[in-house]
């Protein structure tokens, strides 16, 4: 156990991101359990607490007795600096233990420019970085999170990562450790590796031989051994109504990001966004019935005294029932002065009047997301709205009393011309007309906010070759000469932190030493522009005689290997390039939850169906 | 309606948050303890909470008073059992008691702070230590300079000071008490006291380790002192 000075403590920002004892959080014996399990975020305190995936395994983990599972996030530097200073290594918030005394550390990979922040956070906890390093006394470092779908860069570090839902797998994952360890580690950490790969679900890269061809592409990875399989194919919950949610959640003392109950409708999207990478690695579409909401969310109440409840998904006003579970939890949670709020709205004129029902405060506007500036690129990634759509919405919310609007876009799609980076603007002053008139006056506030697009592993642009860095610099230089009205607020990404995550994002296992280096020259935190060191990194792929434009900016053909081949969310190679040819040809493809099947391969290749109860056929 | 007044702690669990994170962990013991707390009304409503001194990030108390209004009174001792069971680590009720509805505001009442502040000092100097607290104490006028975000700003500190402030050797650490008068124009904290005690009195202690604790809250005149909660 670390004690922790007060000296320490009295100097660093926001100390109880270090100090435990919140409300739920569940303290063990340890000499009274068989497993430990340190669940990470790469991340500070309140982005980390805010991570419903590992709330979830958390109550899971420590539902079980002979389990004690606690939690670790990215000290922030002050605190970074004072714990090197000083001797400190990472520790857990439970029971301060040494992150290094684990039998299992997992990390939540979010987000690809949180990769620094494992390696900088394994360091701390004194746990050699590569997994040639460790053998079987030290703790098993798995990985989970969408990021494990293109896992080849963080490969060298990790030992195992979890594909797709970790509800079950994280079960049988401490049933084959806690075996292991009852027969005395037999044959060592690769007995352990190799039984842990005849998990249905698990990866465990060093069972790979990775060969490439002579102008860099991959020529193929094909297992070294019988136990792994050739092709890992991820777990999904068939019904998410029989499986644990996170009812018990830690309260925090401090105000993090999302500081509210967060109740998850339902798992998956099929509207098919081109761009998106959550609707392919979450399909199909599973709902929680409005009976089950109504039990977790009261149970959710009760065990957190929370005032605030969101329903969360990855489009929540999908859900089939959503007017009558809205009605049931006003109704239920009336008397304690529960609000209920949606996190995203669809762009049209139900969401505004749910929104109206909810009383969502006003001061803080809605929120939407046409994506693209012009319908021809709004065809092409399929986001399925229309002008209409959005005027209509607008409009609606305008007439409600909203005057406040927030507009997400993306630059860099697929065939995107200036023209339809200039649609971003038409569309901004499209906005301000409609409140004018609707409302005969003027004064509308219209925020522009407008990404970098990154082409993700697993999605039908995943053979996009980025834009480079200059332009986008170059688009965001012709919009922001557009935006001159002061009733605009236009907010873009760093470009160069967009090219970074993309190299990332498609990269494959040399990636590994560019990591490693960058992170010995002071790389970390680097999805926060105040510590992002663009040079540092440019140094790293230099040094290791790596190109970032192969893997970010570059156009693969069709028939190229990805190295992320022998991970599958289900979804088949064919579906996305399929889904690419549409995309070229601007054609749409129709929602699979209440239309047709498109054959993207989810259903036979894991068995499971979609539920959605507003789909009674 | 009812006003309920409480007696409560911040130990050493929680010691590092601030009042506001204080606040809002007895709010949601209070929905988690299913008693009937009165809101605002409004677009926004908040739970109607009042405290009667903010305490600072890295001090612990011994006697911090709050009230709460619920819509309808409750059994008290019922009601505190509820409270007791839902309320985090380091937040203990001392004691409870409904009090008359119009009555003022605790911030309004209450006009002075105890503390303990427990520090190391430098081996073998005990007798420096308590040379320095004398010179503050025997001091006519003690002029600090409080750092805010705002910018820089002198307060003359001794005008807070309700008594000398007492020093006890506690091993290779000081014990000093003091007593801090809040005034409707403002106050001074223990740890500024502390700084002002090292920069101008050359106290020799370990001012970063110093350990403060709130021992109490008052109404106070002239002769007597009073809890909150004794009224």
């Amino acid at each position: 156990m670390i004690t922790l000075d007060p000296a320490i403590l009295n100097r660093v920002i926001k100390p109880a991101r270090y100090t435990g004892n919140e409300w739920n959080s569940v303290k063990k014996d340890h000499s009274t359990v068989s497993v430990t399990f340190a669940l990470a975020l790469p991340d500070v305190y309140e982005v980390g607490m805010s991570n419903l995936g590992l709330k979830i395994l958390y109550q899971i983990l420590n539902n079980r007795t002979d389990t004690a599972a606690e939690r670790v996030y990215t000290p922030w530097v002050d605190m970074e600096a004072e714990m090197r200073a000083h001797n400190i290594p990472l520790y857990t918030l439970e029971s301060l233990t040494p992150v290094a005394e684990f039998d299992i550390v997992g990390f939540s990979l979010q987000y690809e420019m949180s990769y620094s922040n494992v390696l900088n956070m394994l360091d701390l906890a004194g746990i050699p970085l590569l997994t040639a390093q460790r053998d079987e006394n030290e703790p098993l470092i798995v990985g989970g999170g969408p990021c494990t779908f293109n896992a080849e860069p963080v490969a060298d570090f990790f030992d195992c990562f979890i594909l797709g839902e970790g509800e079950e797998i994280i079960e049988d994952m401490v049933e084959v450790v806690l075996a292991w360890k009852k027969a005395e580690k037999v044959d060592g950490k690769l007995g352990l590796l190799k039984k842990l790969a005849q998990i249905e679900g698990m990866y465990v890269p060093s069972l790979y031989d990775v060969t490439y061809n002579a102008d860099g592409t991959m020529a193929q990875v094909v297992p070294n051994c019988t136990e792994a399989s050739p092709v890992v194919t991820k777990r999904v919950v068939k019904d998410l109504n029989t499986v644990e949610y996170a009812t018990r959640p830690v309260v925090p003392y401090l105000d993090i990001v999302h500081n509210r109950i967060m109740l998850e409708l339902f798992r998956g999207c099929t509207r098919g966004c081109r761009f998106c990478q959550a609707g392919v690695l979450y399909r199909p579409v599973r709902e929680r019935t409005p009976e089950t909401l109504l039990r977790i969310a009261n149970e959710l109440v009760d065990s957190t005294g929370y005032s605030e409840m969101s329903l969360t998904s990855l489009s929540s006003a999908d859900y089939s029932c959503l007017p009558e579970v809205v009605q049931l939890l006003i109704n239920e949670f009336k008397e304690q002065s529960v609000s209920i709020s949606l996190p995203s709205l669809r762009i049209d004129s139900f969401s505004i009047e749910l929104a109206q029902k909810l009383q969502q405060v006003r001061k803080s506007g809605l929120t939407f997301a046409p994506e693209a500036g012009s319908q021809r690129l709004r065809d092409v990634i399929n986001k399925g709205v229309t002008e209409q759509n959005l005027e209509d919405a607008v409009g609606a919310a305008f007439g409600a009393g909203w005057s406040t609007v927030k507009l997400y876009f993306m630059m860099g799609l697929p065939t995107e011309t200036d023209e339809d980076v200039l649609g971003i603007a038409k569309l901004a002053y499209r906005v301000l007309d409609i409140y004018k008139q609707v409302t005969g006056r003027r004064g509308a506030k219209v925020t522009i906010s407008v990404a970098c697009f990154v082409p993700k592993p697993h999605t039908p642009f995943q053979w996009f070759g980025q834009d480079m860095a200059v332009e986008f610099e170059r688009k965001q230089r012709l919009l922001k000469a557009e935006l001159r009205d002061r009733n605009i607020t236009f907010n873009w990404h760093d470009a160069r932190t967009s090219f970074l995550e993309g190299a990332f994002a498609r990269g494959d296992r040399r990636l590994g030493k560019v990591l490693l280096a960058a992170w010995s020259h002071g790389a970390r935190f680097d999805g926060w522009s105040e510590h992002f060191k663009y040079n540092v990194w440019m140094e790293a792929f230099k040094g290791s005689e790596i190109d970032p434009h192969f893997y970010a900016t570059r156009e693969r053909t069709m028939n190229e290997v990805m190295p992320w081949d022998h991970l599958s969310s289900g979804a088949t190679k064919e579906f996305l390039a399929k889904e690419y040819g549409q995309a070229i040809g601007e054609v749409l493809t129709s929602d699979c939850r209440r239309d047709q099947c498109n054959d993207c391969g989810v259903c036979p290749e894991l068995d499971v169906k979609v539920i959605d109860w507003g789909n009674k056929a | 309606m009812a006003r309920l007044r409480l007696e409560i702690t911040k130990g050493e669990e929680i010691r590092y948050i601030s009042h506001l994170d204080y606040a809002s962990a007895i709010e949601r013991a209070i929905i988690r303890a299913k008693l009937p707390a009165a809101y605002s009304e409004g677009f926004n409503p908040h739970m109607k909470l009042s405290f009667a001194s903010a305490l600072a990030v890295g001090v612990t108390s011994q006697g911090e008073y709050m009230d709460i209004e619920f819509k309808e009174e409750v059994d008290l001792s019922q009601g505190v059992n509820r409270l007791v069971t839902t309320l985090p680590l380091g937040i203990m009720v001392k004691s409870a008691k409904y009090m008359p509805e119009k009555i003022p505001a605790l911030m309004a009442i209450v006009n002075l702070a105890t503390y303990d502040v427990l520090v190391p000092f430098r081996a073998g100097e005990f007798v420096a230590v308590g040379e320095s607290i004398r010179r503050f104490n025997e001091a006519q006028q003690v002029l600090h300079t409080r750092e805010t975000p705002k910018g820089r700003k002198e307060i003359e500190v001794k005008q807070y000071m309700a008594k000398p402030i007492s020093v006890t050797q506690q091993d290779n650490q000081v014990l000093l008490a003091m007593d801090i008068k809040i005034t409707p124009t403002g106050s001074i904290k223990p740890g500024e006291i502390l700084a002002a005690l090292v920069i101008l009195f050359d106290l020799n202690v370990d001012k970063d380790k110093a350990l403060i604790n709130r021992t109490g809250l008052y109404v106070a005149d002239n002769k007597t002192r009073v809890k909150p909660i004794e009224l």
